[in-house]
């Protein structure tokens, strides 16, 4: 735990800052390049998916890798904001934005209540109920027909408003690069929140009672109020991706929101490494993009990804980021701790 | 004098034999969206197969001079993956003609983004309505959608079987229950009556409690169901165990649009005992080219043929047919298929209206199951 | 009529259900045992279809004895997962780490099925499926009578086993206490493979009791595993008395909330329910275990 007598950051700490502050303009470089890379329409819809699904898995990883929450049932929240901010545009004309932050409170405030009702269970408790909440919600859009059309779907949900100051058109969201632009800016904007949450006392806070929830509370740490914290802040990250998913996709089913689909964002999650916040985000790119390389392969693709999914966590569960680790190790760019 | 002359006729000849190499080079290049993955990739291999066939015999000589070339991509009945795998055709392959999908959700996904790329999409698989009725040109449907099936049902049922009771049963999709709405609305026009609305998940395996519901409606004369063959056979050996059917003993009767093939009636056995249906292809059809298929069929996969072979082999002649009219490209393709008149395909002939539907009723055949499990062909259009 | 509706209905809600211990069985077993929770469980039924119908397509075998081959393939496929994932992870200590692993195996085969099945569906028809007895108004196919004999004999046989035999008290042992039964010099390993074939062999021989009443296509088993899980835990992880009324009690609700409901808000009800039980009584309708942090 810092000392809050110290106010000036460590010699050591200030190059961590450094090369934190480093790293993202180099994320923002990335992001900006990469439309100019991709030119097709086929790849800039893969790359928009990947933001999409970074959103999702960093959501989740702050649910489970770092409030040690076991959610099976990401799925939903990704759903509710996808359905709630929809359905105010199209049944009530509703301007986008303000559904977005609609559909993000909304997504938020059900992992609020899944976390509340859950606050007592642990472990594999926990995972059944969110699953059964996700196969819940997942019914029920498929059921309410007259409320979400269910599986007839929605179509012909449009994009964002085209961004217009003074005349001049800043950004046409139509435009799949602008829309890549607008979801990879969130997804990133989104990291750093996530990633400053981590390094504050908060952070500490969740990582306390993650490890040792009785001793936590010995110090008067109420562990509950917490967890609910964290299920909020991931649920809403979430509800955020189920927005823009929405509006990119122009279609919206209920299937789209399977209980399989939250299996997908754990598989994510641990392969690109729990608890760590970077490694989810190339675990979203990678098996983003590996089902899409792999089309060749005709039905054994999906057999890959459940390989995939099975020999991390048995040979290495810390996932891509403990790969990454172990590379930079052997390369003598960090000492091993 | 001699020489010269060999010589003359030697360079025509290889002047005709290159440029007879040249047209034999020219392709139209079709994409393919099926499901081939996941629960839909039942429709995916057998639509291939249809393909496959076509390409076949039309190949040997070519037709104009281009020869057919397909490329498949998985669109996996569902919309995102559609549309992903619509693009990836497009940027990549470049098709002249697009066919394709078989869900009505992915189809009406995947439209959008066929009329931005100024590529023709034939359909041969979805019924929804909301395919055709929008009216969008490049965007084509030899199959009828699910209101000329559900008004030709209601009518047929409420006239020629003299029903006055139904029970719907549905699965929980787009198709299911836009069909079942169309049925209801025009069965009750007529004049009949709709005792319930049944409406089930796909992951439902077990119906005896379903068909204990319908045991306890009464007299119930038939039962419209719209299921695929998995949950279909399940709904029929159901239905005749509660003795509602005939099959089992009851009187009702189950009618249906086209989802079950022939070959179904031999998984359920006496169940399916009366059951009336349309199908898009009837093997007993005694025209030249459903019977050329049928045969060319069997000899290549040892097998009969369903409607979703015949729908895909459809699809291919029917672009085979533009082209002999002088299609060559994407814009003469389509212009080619509006302007479609007199073709008989396997499946029924093809005629478009102005929002591209084929409308014409010879597409929807009735069949009702013998005791001895064959078809006989109602012939009621 | 209406009586013998709901006398059918609760006949129907019956046979449901022993389909559905059939299959949570193993997994309570399992969680008893090991607690860890194995996703693939319904693959397994699957697989156990498959091979009992493959059994009688290609060799010709007949139904009974493709009953003890998926029950073979159940064992031995059980005993694989548990050396190569279960075992090998159990040293990590990690408790979402082999629960992750599962779904990546479920996952595998779902996809490996497909690919060597096809997905469209197979039809398994014994003599037994079709043939239907009548009495009263009421109807029940011979299958369904199979389902609930050999249900009632496998929980009898699982219980006299659990109660009466040493390896079914070891076992006890071990669920109640892994490290003092190690102490009194039970083998804690050999009884957790054991209980893993055990359970996985269950699995299979469910599958082909199953195939009948199953859409067989390699994802028969998503359909029913969900519903397994909400069972496991409505009845008490890990408790065998529990997780059979808790079968029932979902079959029966399926049929009741299909007569007066409707078929699509199934699933909700069972959820539903799921949850309240979470919230009220998360050990289970019947707790025998005492858990200290539920």
């Amino acid at each position: 735990m810092s000392d809050p007598a110290l106010a000036q950051p460590l010699p050591g700490q200030r190059a961590t800052l450094r090369s934190r502050w480093l790293a993202y303009a180099l994320a923002i470089a990335v992001i900006v390049i990469l439309p100019f890379v991709f030119t097709d329409t086929y790849w800039r819809t893969n790359l928009t998916v990947c933001a999409i699904n970074v959103l999702l898995a960093i959501g989740l990883d702050f649910i489970l890798g770092y409030a040690g929450q076991l959610n099976l049932g990401h799925s939903a929240f990704y759903g509710l904001g996808a359905y709630v901010s929809t359905l105010l545009i199209v049944k009530l004309g509703i301007p986008f934005w303000i559904a977005f932050v609609a559909g993000v409170a909304f997504a938020g405030i059900a992992g609020t209540f899944l976390s509340l009702f859950a606050v007592r269970l642990r472990g594999h408790y926990l995972a059944i109920a969110s699953l059964g909440f996700a196969v819940i919600v997942h019914q029920i859009l498929l059921n309410w027909i007259s409320l979400t059309q269910g599986p007839l779907g929605i179509y012909g949900i449009a994009p964002p408003p085209a961004i217009i100051i003074g005349g001049v058109v800043i950004a046409d969201f139509r435009n799949l690069a602008a829309f890549f632009y607008l979801v990879a800016g969130f997804a990133f904007l989104s990291y750093i929140l996530l990633n400053q949450l981590v390094r504050s006392p908060i952070g500490e806070t969740l990582t306390a009672i993650r490890e040792d929830e009785v001793s936590a509370a010995s110090l008067g740490i109420n562990g509950a109020a917490w967890k609910v914290f964290a299920f909020g802040v991931g649920s809403a990250v979430a509800g955020a991706a189920g927005c823009f998913y929405a509006s990119f996709v122009g279609t919206l089913v209920p299937d789209a929101f399977f209980v399989s689909e939250a299996f997908n964002i754990l598989a994510m999650v641990i392969v690109g490494g729990m608890g760590t916040l970077i490694g989810p985000v190339f675990g979203a790119i990678l098996l983003t993009v590996l089902p899409e390389v792999l089309r060749g392969f005709g039905d054994l693709r999906l057999v890959v990804y459940g390989a995939a999914l099975t020999f991390v966590v048995l040979f290495m569960p810390g996932g891509l980021a403990q790969a990454a680790r172990v590379v930079a190790e052997k390369l003598g760019l960090r000492r091993s701790a | 004098m001699k020489a010269l002359r060999t010589l003359f006729v030697s360079a025509a000849a290889v002047g005709l034999l290159a440029t007879a190499a040249q047209a034999q080079d020219k392709t139209i290049k079709i994409g393919a969206l099926f499901p081939m993955s996941g629960p839909g990739s039942y429709f995916g291999a057998q639509d291939k197969q249809g393909v496959e066939l076509a390409l076949e015999q039309l190949n040997k000589a070519g037709v104009n001079g281009y020869k057919f070339v397909v490329q498949y991509e998985d669109s996996s009945c569902s919309p995102l993956p559609a549309t992903q795998a619509a693009k990836r055709l497009i940027e990549q392959f470049k098709p002249d003609v697009i066919i394709g999908e078989e869900c009505s959700d992915a189809t009406l996904a995947v439209m959008p983004v066929v009329e931005q790329a100024k590529v023709p999409l034939l359909n041969a698989g979805s019924s929804s309505i909301k395919v055709t009725e929008p009216g969008n040109p490049w965007t084509f449907r030899i199959m009828p959608n699910e209101v000329m099936q559900g008004i030709n049902l209601a009518e047929n049922a409420s006239k020629r079987m003299k029903a006055e009771t139904a029970v719907l049963l549905f699965e929980n999709t787009n198709a299911g229950i836009g069909n079942a709405q169309v049925f209801k609305e025009n069965f009750t026009k007529q004049g009949g009556k709709v005792l319930a609305e049944i409406g089930f998940g796909r992951d439902v395996n077990d119906f005896t409690a379903i068909a204990t519901r319908v045991a306890g409606l009464g007299k119930v004369d038939v039962i419209p169901t719209y299921t695929l063959e998995g949950q279909g056979l399940k709904i029929t050996q159901a239905l005749a165990q509660a003795g509602v059917t005939k099959g089992g003993g009851g009187n009702a009767i189950q009618i249906g649009t086209i989802w079950l093939p022939f070959g179904f009636e031999q998984k359920a056995g006496k169940a399916a005992l009366g059951y009336i249906r349309i199908v898009q292809f009837d093997p007993t059809d005694t025209r030249d080219v459903a019977k050329n298929f049928a045969s060319a069929f069997k000899a290549k996969y040892n097998a009969e043929p369903t409607h979703l072979n015949a729908h895909a082999y459809d699809q291919i002649m029917l672009i085979a047919d533009v082209v002999k009219r002088g299609g060559k490209d994407a814009q003469s393709i389509r212009d080619g298929l509006a302007a479609t008149k007199g073709y008989s395909g396997v499946t029924g002939s093809v005629e478009f209206d102005k929002t591209n539907q084929n409308t014409k009723m010879d597409t929807i055949h009735y069949m009702e199951t013998k005791p001895d499990m064959s078809w006989t062909s109602l012939k009621w259009n | 009529m209406t009586t013998t509706i709901v006398l059918q209905q609760a006949i129907n809600g019956v046979v449901l259900g022993s389909l559905y211990v059939l299959v949570a069985l193993g997994l309570t077993l399992i969680y008893g045992v090991l607690v860890q929770i194995n996703f693939a469980h319904a693959d397994f039924v699957t697989l156990g279809a498959f091979a009992a119908y493959f059994f009688m397509h290609l060799v010709g075998g007949g139904y009974i004895l493709s009953i003890a081959v998926a029950f073979a393939v159940g064992a031995a496929l059980g005993w694989l997962i548990n050396a190569a994932i279960f075992t090998p992870l159990r040293r990590k200590g990690n408790e979402l780490l082999p629960l992750i692993a599962t779904i990546g195996v479920s996952v595998m085969m779902q996809n490996l099925m497909l690919a060597w099945f096809g997905p469209i569906p197979y039809a398994f028809e014994t003599q037994y499926s079709s043939e239907v007895i009548r009495f009263a108004g009421i109807f029940v196919s011979w299958q369904s009578v199979i389902i609930i004999i050999v249900s009632i004999l496998t929980i009898a046989l699982l219980y006299a086993f659990m109660k009466f035999t040493f390896l079914g008290k070891a076992l006890r042992a071990v669920a109640q206490d892994r490290e003092t039964a190690g102490l009194m010099g039970i083998n804690p390993n050999y009884l957790i493979m054991l209980t893993f074939v055990i359970a996985s062999a269950l699995a299979g021989m469910g599958g082909a009791m199953l195939a009948p009443v199953l859409v067989l296509t390699p994802f028969a088993g998503t359909s029913v595993i969900v519903k397994a899980f909400a069972i496991v835990i409505i009845g008490g992880f890990g408790n065998v008395e529990g997780t059979i009324l808790a079968g029932l009690i979902v079959g029966l609700i399926e049929s009741y909330t299909t007569q007066f409901l409707d078929p699509g808000l199934i699933d909700i009800v069972v959820f539903a329910l799921l949850l309240v039980m979470l919230a009220i009584k998360p050990t289970g309708l019947i707790s025998e275990r005492r858990e200290e942090n539920v």
